[in-house]
This record gives structure tokens, C-alpha cells and sequence, in this order.
């Protein structure tokens, strides 16, 4: 079988900053915008850029992950020949292949991707809100002729010391990178969007592996040793929607803005879907008593309250009396009668009884884990 | 676990009194609950039952209908060992024929009878999609198999006056001693039209596979149409032990514009709407990929039934929206239906007012029409900005 291009996307990572929210489901399959998790933004791509073979690579908490990609159907990428495929480590001969990096885990699932014998591997991370074309990346990565091209981001240069910095020349390939620069010289940030010439980048992490074995991640090993080999490293600039949620209060600001119905990663276009694996529930029913404004609602949903600027996943229910404000609630989330949300974030499955409060503040936002339950009678002996 | 019940769906059903809803699509791809095809309730029922094929009977060529249901994958009915939605088309066409032309006819038949010995079932289905509701065929067969009966129809009590007076439906009567045996049938139009509690055939019925294929050769030799209420007469005539299994869910005989509107608005009440979509079976769909439904700063909502995809800016009441919907500022929509990718301008006001699929409606609209009498606009129709349009008097 011959493939062109072979997504991988790299889905394994934990999102520590988002505290009780990765606790128990890895980063990727974190809940956003009403009926999204966070990965689907990456599979979507793909599969909208005619990416048919996709390796997911999980190994942080991946239970909910890997049966939310399952075979890839709602993607299109339960095909005949390959499809959405999920990679976790396994023991072998060789010993336990737990991913230790990013390009680690490339290496890991080297037979994986052999397998389809590409031309090209995109590697993409798991991570991130956006929608991209990787075909034109793809076409651009051929006719520069490169070895590699790294997608990067024009980010405002107070920001820039906190990522991984591309220096390029007038023709956009790549000097230098600085990874994290106290005094940066440009503001291209890495996205973790890479193309690689497959049989290049397979010689550099086989090779390395009789060398030093320091071939653990793209940014801080193989980049660098491209660079220093005089590999033809290109930045592919991407200027649209990009938003890594990795903190509680990123991941709330990016749902409050996507609440916009002009927002710019324009959720409504029938030319760029964003696919997901969703739960067959009824329509929504907005009672003789429910009140909503400025919100994004979901299938499932029964409102008796009032929901004001606000995200409403699967089959949330908001009793007579209740206020939602300003939030973000992820599916099947009971909240009761009388109970005050402001400026929060309440996990999937919670519960929020009669008379509950969760309010949060601006840079301090409220948390609710999920299945956690709050409010209600308090029961005295 | 092995498949137990062989389905056959007659949806070769009366439309012309749902016109101009039917005019392109058959009774059973009517759109239904913001969502939901007619289809989507004997499938689900299907589903939860876990039967793993059915054969499909319909009158034209069922593209909307097989544009829905594809390979029967979302309700379970595509495995590889033993599944599969066998679909028949224009079977109104080929009965016509088949007065002239031995050959279809045979075919016909022939398609129900090997359908059933194929699927290995010991058990067969009959069943249309007119009759909506949420009923569960374990329990029909559970009933079926404990009352030793050779033929099990579900049936409702309802009001007569609940059904249009020219219903095409029937009526079951029972033996007074044993009052779940089924002594007799009677075309519900016969039965005097007033406010009076009749127990309504639903047409959904069970029989072993012997007792279908008895029946199936009788259809043959009368050249009739295979269908529930059909086969349930044979076995009366026949003197076989017949049983009608009551189902106390949310019914509606889906027969004509009024009764089709009337089902959607029952829906807008809490206990029908949970009747039908909270129960233990799910009603299942084909999925849609959209974004969750946005309310707008003024939106008011109230008593609505609302599919993703929409977005809401003006004032709705008391109305289902159906998905990629789209109601503008000011505009007030009440007691109407608006189906899949309807946009609606500024500063509308509509009331009963039936809109099917992708239809425009410009600004400064005005369209009303009567409970009895909801205004219907057919798919991909336009309405101009200005148009006043009331239909009836007022209530």
C-alpha cells in the first residue's frame, strides 16, 4: 500500500495546567464549544484536507480518548485502507515502549507508519483549537523542496519568549530556532505542525538509536539537528484561529469567544466542518419558563432557568429559578433549582443541587471536576 | 445473540392528504420532533429490540428515505452476520403492472417469503411508520410467546375523536370473556365518529414464521398487499388465536396535515415529549455533524422545541425548529413549524404556519394560518419581503 501523507497525531500528552479537568481524561478529550473535544479540531482538519490515514498516539489516561476516536467513522476515516488507527505504547522483545517525547513516539510506531510507506508524515499535536488546511502546507512543503517544514504563527512579541521561536531568512527557511528566547529575533512561534520527508526523518530516529539516543522531541532534538546537518527546514506561516487551551482560564476564554456567532473560526461553515462523536439525545427543549440569550445551546439540553452568555453541552438540564452566566457546562450536568453559575467551568456528569453556588472571578475561575456534586440540603446529625 | 424477529415494513402508505409534504418524499421520511424521519421510530423500536435486518416495502423510488437510512448502520441493522435493510421500491408501480404481468407479482411475494427464510428469524414483523410512537417488540413477543398465540397486534385506546373521520385505520374488538383475544376488526371509519374510547390497531404485528408464510400464500392467491391489518384478518377468518397487546405510550396516526401538525405540537407538551424521547429505548437518528443552536442578545424562547445548527435572534414560541434554521431580528414565530434550513428575514410574524425544508422567507412577512388549518409552504419555496398571506378566520 502507498500512501502520500500519513497524519499522526500526537494525543498522548496529560495538559497538567488544566488541574482537575485532565485528572482523569487526557488533554485531547477535553470537552470545548458545546459538542467538540478538543481533538476533533485535528481530526477534522485532516480529514477535510483529504488526510485519510491518521495514527493517533495516545498513552495519558486514554480510556475516554480512544473511544472517542474508536474506528474513525465520524471523521470518514473508517475506511477500507486504513483510517483513523489508535497507537498506545506496548511491551515487546525490546522492552516496554512507553513515549518518552514527541519524536520518541514517532519512533515507536515506526512499523506502524512503514506499513503505508508515505512519501510525507504529518505530525500534528492533539492540542489545539483551529482550522487549517494541511493540503496547502503539503504543497508548499513540495515546492520549497524541503525536508522538513514547521508550521509556525506570527505571535505578538510579548509573547513570544514563551514559545519555541523560528528565525528564517527572506525565502521562510529556517536559521535558527530558539526554543523559549529571553530576547527573541523574530515572532514565527512553532505550533508543533510538522512535515516531514518520511524516509529522512526515519534515517535521523533509526541512526540515533546506535548514537546518543537523545532523539526524544522535535523542538529541543531533531529540529536542532536538522539545522546543524543543513537540512532544507522550511516555516509555513499560519495566520487564522489558533488557540492552545492549555490553562482553566485559557479553555474558558476560548469557549466564551466561541459563543460569537462571528467568530473567526466560523463553526457554521459547511465547507470545513468540524466532525464529532456525538450521542444521539432529542432536541432541546426551552420550557414556558426558560429564558436564553447570547448562548450556545446543545441537543439534549431542558432549560426552566435563565442561560446568559453561556455553553451548554449534551443533555444539561436547568431547573425553575437558575442562573447560568458566563459559563461553560459540559454534558450531562444537573443543575437544579435556584442555583447561582457565574464566570465558571463545570465538568461532565456534575451535579449542582437546589440552591448550589459556583461562582468565579475574571483570571480566577470556578471549577467543578467531573461528576462532582455540589449544593443541596445539608444533612446535620 | 441470534436475530429473532424477521422485519418487513409496508411504507407503501397513503400520502395524498399530507400533500404537499409528501409530494417528494413518502410517509416515512416526514420530518418529525425538529430531527427525527417517521422512519426513525419503527428503526428505533427495531434497535432496541436488537433485530439486526428488515426489508423495506415502498410505493416510488424512496431517495429521501434511503438518503436517510443509508446502510442501517446508525440503528444496528448493517452487521455482517445475518444484517441488512433490503429495500424494495416502486412497489405501487409494479402491483399496477402486475395485472398485465404475472412475473412482478411473483416477485413480490417471492421477496417477502425468502427475505424471512433468509433472515433465520422465528419470528415476523409487520409495521408501517404512520403510527408514531415508542413501543418495545420484546415486549410485544414476550406477550406473543406466553399467550401461545398465533398472531399479536399491538393496539391503543384512544377517543374516536382523537382520529380523522375518514381514518384509514382500524378498529380491534375483543371476547368478553378472555378480553385480550382478539374476536374482531372493523375499518375505524365505520365506527360511529364521536367521543367514545376505541381500542386502535397500531398495525404493528407479530407472528411465527409458519403462520406468515399461511398468510403470505393467502395474499398471494388474492393478490393483496402484505401488511399487518391484512394478515390480522386472515387469521380472524381463519379462526386462529389472535391476542391484542395494549400499548399505553404516546400514539399518533399520522394521516393527513392536521393530525401530521397536531403530533408536532403534542410534542411541545412535557409528558408526550418524554413519553416518546426519555423512555428506556431511545428513538435513534441519523447523526448530524452541526454546531450547538446560538441564541441571539434578544432571543426569547418559550415552550420550544429546538434541533442544533439554528440560529435564533428573534421570538419563538411554542414552535419545533428543525435544524440550520435561521429566525431574524424581530420576527416572531408561534405555533408553527419550521423545517431544516428555513431561513426566516427580519421582522416576520408567523402563527400555524407549516415551512418544509430550505425554504426562504424575506423580511416584513406576515403569514397566519388556523390550528385546523396551518398554512403549508412546500420545500425550497420563496416568500417575498411584504407578503401578507392569511388563511381561515381567526380563533
Amino acid at each position: 500500500m502507498k500512501t502520500e501523507i500519513l497524519g499522526m497525531v500526537l494525543a498522548g500528552g496529560q495538559g497538567s495546567r488544566l488541574g482537575k479537568l485532565t485528572k482523569q481524561i487526557a488533554k485531547p478529550a477535553v470537552p470545548f464549544g458545546g459538542k467538540y473535544r478538543i481533538i476533533d479540531f485535528a481530526l477534522s482538519n485532516c480529514a477535510n484536507s483529504g488526510i485519510t490515514n491518521v495514527g493517533v498516539v495516545t498513552q495519558y489516561q486514554p480510556l475516554i480518548l480512544n473511544e472517542h476516536v474508536g474506528d474513525g467513522a465520524p471523521w470518514g476515516l473508517n475506511r477500507h485502507n486504513g483510517g483513523a488507527t489508535i497507537l498506545q505504547p506496548y511491551s515487546s522483545v525490546d522492552g516496554e515502549k512507553w513515549f518518552k517525547g514527541t519524536a520518541h513516539a514517532i519512533y515507536q510506531n515506526i512499523d506502524y507508519i512503514d506499513q503505508y510507506n508515505p512519501d510525507y508524515v504529518l505530525v500534528l499535536s492533539g492540542d489545539h483549537i483551529y482550522k487549517m488546511d494541511y493540503e496547502k502546507m503539503l504543497n508548499f512543503h513540495k515546492e520549497k523542496a524541503a525536508s522538513l517544514t514547521v508550521g509556525v504563527l506570527p505571535v505578538s512579541w510579548d509573547e513570544a519568549p514563551r514559545f519555541g521561536i523560528m528565525n528564517t531568512d527572506l525565502t521562510n527557511r529556517i536559521i535558527e530556532f530558539d526554543e523559549k528566547p529571553a530576547k527573541p529575533k523574530s515572532n514565527l512561534a512553532s505550533m508543533g505542525i510538522y512535515i516531514f520527508n518520511w524516509p529522512r526523518l526515519k534515517q535521523y530516529l533509526q541512526d540515533n538509536q546506535s548514537k546518543t539516543r537523545n532523539m526524544l522531541d522535535f523542538g529541543g532534538d531533531v529540529i536542532p539537528a536538522y539545522l546543524d546537518n543543513s537540512e532544507q527546514v522550511f516555516a509555513y506561516a499560519f495566520e487564522d484561529y489558533w488557540k492552545d487551551v492549555g490553562t482553566i482560564e485559557s479553555l474558558w476564554e476560548a469557549n466564551m469567544e466561541f459563543i460569537n456567532p462571528d467568530h473567526d473560526l466560523n463553526i457554521r461553515d459547511t465547507n470545513w466542518r468540524i466532525y464529532s462523536r456525538t450521542p444521539d439525545c432529542p432536541p432541546q427543549f426551552i420550557s414556558k419558563t426558560g429564558k436564553v440569550t447570547n448562548s450556545m445551546i446543545t441537543d439534549g439540553c431542558y432549560v426552566s432557568g435563565e442561560v446568559e452568555h453561556s455553553i451548554l453541552s449534551h443533555n444539561v438540564r436547568v431547573g425553575k429559578g437558575s442562573v447560568v452566566k458566563d459559563s461553560f457546562v459540559m454534558a450531562d450536568v444537573v443543575i437544579g433549582e435556584n442555583v447561582h453559575i457565574e464566570k465558571a467551568i463545570i465538568g461532565e456528569g456534575a451535579r449542582i443541587y437546589d440552591g448550589g453556588q459556583v461562582i468565579g472571578k475574571d483570571k480566577d475561575i470556578a471549577v467543578l471536576g467531573y461528576n462532582e456534586e455540589i449544593g443541596g440540603l445539608t444533612h446535620e446529625e | 445473540m441470534r436475530n429473532k424477529i424477521a422485519a418487513i415494513l409496508n411504507l407503501v402508505e397513503d400520502s395524498k392528504d399530507l400533500r404537499p409534504l409528501t409530494q417528494n418524499r413518502p410517509v416515512a421520511s416526514l420530518p418529525f420532533a425538529c430531527r427525527y424521519r417517521l422512519i426513525d421510530f419503527p428503526f428505533s423500536a427495531l434497535y432496541n429490540a436488537e433485530v439486526n435486518s428488515a426489508a423495506l416495502f415502498i410505493s416510488e423510488s424512496g431517495h429521501s428515505l434511503y438518503d436517510h437510512i443509508r446502510s442501517g448502520a446508525n440503528w444496528g441493522l448493517d452487521s455482517p452476520v445475518g444484517g441488512g435493510v433490503f429495500t424494495h421500491s416502486q412497489i405501487e408501480l409494479k402491483t399496477l403492472r402486475a395485472e398485465r404481468d404475472e412475473e412482478f407479482n411473483i416477485t413480490y411475494f417471492d421477496n417477502h417469503r425468502k427475505y424471512v427464510q433468509k433472515s433465520k428469524a422465528d419470528y415476523v414483523l409487520l409495521c408501517g411508520s404512520n403510527m408514531l410512537s415508542n413501543i418495545s417488540l420484546n415486549a410485544i413477543l414476550q406477550y406473543h410467546q406466553e399467550k401461545n398465540a398465533d398472531i399479536t397486534a399491538a393496539f391503543k385506546k384512544v377517543s374516536r375523536k382523537a382520529l380523522k373521520k375518514d381514518t384509514e385505520t382500524f378498529a380491534y374488538y375483543f371476547d368478553g370473556n378472555e378480553d385480550d383475544y382478539l374476536s374482531k376488526m372493523e375499518k375505524m371509519s365505520e365506527v360511529p365518529y364521536e367521543d367514545k374510547t376505541v381500542s386502535l390497531g397500531m398495525n404493528y404485528v407479530i407472528m411465527g414464521k409458519e403462520v406468515f408464510n399461511r398468510y403470505l400464500k393467502k395474499a398471494e392467491e388474492g393478490n393483496s398487499r402484505i401488511d399487518g391489518n391484512t394478515f390480522l384478518r386472515y387469521s380472524l377468518e381463519n379462526g386462529d388465536k389472535a391476542y391484542g397487546y395494549e400499548y399505553t405510550g404516546y400514539l399518533k396516526s399520522i394521516e393527513d396535515i392536521p393530525s401530521y401538525f397536531e403530533a408536532n405540537m403534542e410534542i411541545l407538551e412535557e409528558k408526550n415529549f418524554n413519553a416518546l424521547f426519555y423512555r428506556n429505548d431511545p428513538i435513534i437518528t441519523r447523526p448530524r455533524h452541526g454546531a450547538p443552536t446560538y441564541y441571539g442578545p434578544n432571543a426569547v424562547v418559550n415552550n420550544a422545541l429546538i434541533a442544533s445548527d439554528c440560529e435564533i435572534y428573534g421570538k419563538v414560541e411554542n414552535s419545533l425548529l428543525y435544524r440550520q434554521t435561521k429566525i431574524r431580528e424581530d420576527t416572531e414565530v408561534s405555533c408553527s413549524i419550521i423545517m431544516h434550513g428555513t431561513k426566516i428575514g427580519k421582522n416576520c410574524y408567523l402563527k400555524y404556519v407549516i415551512l418544509d425544508k430550505n425554504i426562504k422567507v424575506g423580511d416584513n412577512v406576515h403569514l397566519e394560518g388556523t390550528r385546523e388549518k396551518p398554512l403549508v409552504f412546500k420545500k425550497g419555496d420563496t416568500i417575498e419581503s411584504g407578503k401578507v398571506i392569511r388563511e381561515g378566520s381567526k380563533i
